[in-house]
């Protein structure tokens, strides 16, 4: 597995958003020409603006663009890339495309692609992580392929009962059935998300724990047999299997298993002899008993949180063990240091049941100061596009504990401005603001039970708002007759008395 | 200048007047003070009884909409051109409208076929997530306005239940 070192010249970044803007940014700070791909809604987007170089993909449709494999080898090929980093989603775990890589002569920012096809299948990875010894959700050792099928297993294990794609990942094609008659539907979803999602409308079934901990471990392997693991980040504040915020450490893991978590997933990257950054997600359930979820082969979206706590630049890491080096950090010196919080800044309304919310971004003012990282993809006035996933940025904080992590937080959101689209924003400041946040004692339903509990309005800021919208009204209207009457030469008398009124404030009936 | 605001469901009657550069402003009974100074196209300082606010706005179908640290508020002046969107589910043709810009992905009825309360009429996608559309009411759908493929906007009609 040895590698010569051999820096790359020029890396093609084979995604969009704020991680293809994160990968152009580590690409520069390295000295390696970046080169961005961008569909036709993507033309003047952040990552393209970044970027050294751009290439075209086709139409804003994913499968057209950023899910095509030929057009994205295409693209490589017209630059003169010797790499490609995926980041996530898309391409970034689709076993082909690493293959096709390999075999256009191009390197492959991640795992070899045999890694990707064992762990990426979601059933092969739980045959596999038992084998290493890991504790796996009592389920489906393979993926079923009908409706009968399904249902046995799932009277097997017990209602209720998760459905999963077999080629899944990132909340797609997940859904939570609680009965035997919510079957039938609940697979039609599944199976058309995960078909739009990664082509592969696979599905498999695990018992659904009953408010679980979401805990996931940072793994990194090299091409020298090094394997080390990063800590845990805790994601268990999700909405639709989507995380919404992420830290490290994890409130709830003690130091014993803490420790466990780190060995098995250091004993599963080690069985599959994985190269480049992985990431093991585990539930834990109440007793504080892991078990093995799934194995995300690629970036993680919150890889910000474990790159402040441990002080490492994960995706520098990346390009340079795929191009042949040791890792640039060895076991015994990792440590987490201080805490690290992620927000997840989506275009969506929390006030309208999280519904997308596309549209241009008419202000925007990001937060800054002492330890705020914001990994945005966008910029006012760019349109959010409908084509893909709603996250807009991701706002991280570092500080030297929880307590003054969470505080950072607030004082950060509270800075945020986003005019023009719905965003996260409002809950997120919520979340934070929430006790059972703050005391680190909530699980994968605190979404859920905070979005239950009416948000109490406050009597100034809806007072302030209305008075707001009437001055400006009232502008508007004095712009307008001031308008007119300068528009009309002659100067219409009731007009200019209509502005003497407006100016007086007696005009009334409006 | 007077108006009758509508915002979350309640009603104020307000009365404007410019004063010294800033405005007066009576709500009801209370009156506020406002300095308020634009910051760019969408955003404006607000300054009142020495409080510093921020405040974002932006128009929308339900009026103005004013962004501020305590919240995000859809505020409806009377005599304003956009009214707020009644159409609450009830007697009549119900309209079944695109609750965001997306692509129909499956239309799960026929025109003509009876639906009941809650049953599935459309999936619209939007940035990777299906959402199901369904009926607010029983009745008969009247209308499919959309098939599958279609792009839409937000408010764009979908079906009409009779």
């Amino acid at each position: 597995m040895k590698r010569r070192a051999r820096a790359f010249g020029k890396i093609l970044v084979a995604n969009r958003g704020e991680i293809a803007v994160r990968v152009i940014r580590a690409c520069r700070e390295l000295g390696r020409s970046a080169v961005a791909v961008f569909s036709e809604a993507d033309r003047a987007a952040l990552h393209v603006l970044l970027a050294d170089e751009a290439q075209p993909l086709g139409p804003s449709p994913a499968h057209e663009s950023y899910l095509s494999v030929e057009r994205v080898l295409a693209a490589a090929r017209a630059c003169g890339a010797e790499a490609v980093h995926p980041g996530y989603g898309f391409l970034a775990e689709n076993a082909r495309f690493a293959r096709a890589c390999e075999e256009a002569g191009l390197a492959f920012i991640g795992p070899r692609w045999q890694t990707i096809a064992l762990l990426g299948e979601k059933t092969s990875a739980r045959r596999e992580a038992v084998a290493a010894g890991l504790p796996v959700v009592p389920g489906s050792l393979e993926a079923l392929a009908d409706e009968p099928s399904l249902r046995r297993e799932a009277e097997r294990v017990g209602y209720p009962v998760m459905l999963k794609a077999a080629a899944g990942g990132g909340g797609k094609g997940l859904r939570l059935v609680a009965s035997a008659a919510e079957l039938a539907s609940a697979l039609e979803r599944a199976r058309s998300e995960a078909r739009g999602a990664f082509g592969d409308d696979r599905v498999y079934l695990e018992q659904a724990l009953t408010r679980p901990r979401h805990v996931e471990i940072q793994v990194f392997g090299d091409g020298h047999g090094n394997v080390v693991q990063l800590f845990e980040r805790e994601c268990s504040i999700q909405r639709r299997h989507q995380k919404l915020i992420e830290e490290s450490p994890s409130p709830f893991v003690t130091p014993g298993l803490r420790q466990q978590l780190g060995e098995l997933a250091v004993a599963l990257a080690r069985r599959v002899g994985y190269v480049g950054a992985g990431t093991l997600e585990f539930l834990v359930d109440a007793e504080r008993r892991p078990f093995f979820l799934e194995m995300n082969t690629r970036l993680q979206v919150e890889h910000a949180v474990t790159e402040l706590v441990t002080g490492t630049d994960l995706v520098v890491a990346q390009i340079l063990v795929a191009e042949g080096e040791a890792l640039p950090f060895r076991q015994q010196e990792l440590r987490q240091r201080g805490h690290a919080i992620e927000c997840r800044v989506y275009a969506e309304d929390p006030a309208a049941g999280f519904l997308p919310s596309p549209g241009k971004i008419l202000a925007l003012r990001t937060p800054g100061g002492p330890g705020v990282r914001d990994d945005s993809g966008v910029y006012e006035g760019w349109t959010v596009p409908i084509d893909y996933d709603p996250l807009l940025s991701k706002l991280v904080v570092w500080a030297e504990s929880r307590e003054a992590a969470i505080r950072r937080m607030r004082r950060a959101l509270g800075e945020y401005r986003v005019v023009g689209v719905r965003t996260t924003l409002p809950f997120l400041e919520r979340s934070l603001a929430d006790p059972a946040f703050a005391a680190g004692d909530f699980d994968t339903s605190f979404v859920e039970r905070l979005c239950a509990r009416a948000e109490p309005v406050g009597e100034r800021p809806l007072a302030l708002a209305v008075a707001v919208a009437a001055v400006r009204a009232f502008r508007q209207r004095q712009g307008s007759l001031a308008g007119q009457a300068s528009a009309d030469r002659g100067g219409s008398p009731w007009r200019l008395a209509g502005l003497r009124e407006a100016h007086g404030g007696r005009l009334g009936g409006c | 200048m007077r108006f009758a605001a509508t915002v979350a469901d309640r009603r104020f009657r307000v009365d404007v007047r410019a004063r010294s550069g800033g405005y007066v402003v009576t709500l009801d009974e209370q009156t506020l003070e406002l300095d308020i100074v634009d910051v760019g196209g969408h955003c404006a300082s607000l300054l009142v009884d020495g409080r510093s606010h921020e405040v974002g706005f932006e128009r929308g179908d339900e009026g103005l909409r004013v962004q501020l640290a305590g919240g995000s508020f859809a505020v409806t002046l009377a005599g304003d051109t956009h009214q707020a969107r009644a159409a609450e589910p009830g007697s009549g043709p119900q309209r079944i409208t695109a609750p965001m810009p997306g692509r129909i992905v499956h239309v799960l009825v026929r025109a003509g076929e009876l639906v009941r309360t809650g049953q599935g009429l459309i999936v619209i996608e939007a940035m990777k997530m299906e959402n199901e559309l369904r009926a607010p009411r029983s009745g008969q759908v009247s209308a499919i306005a959309v098939s599958q493929g279609t792009v839409v906007e937000a408010g764009a009609l979908l079906a009409v239940i009779d």
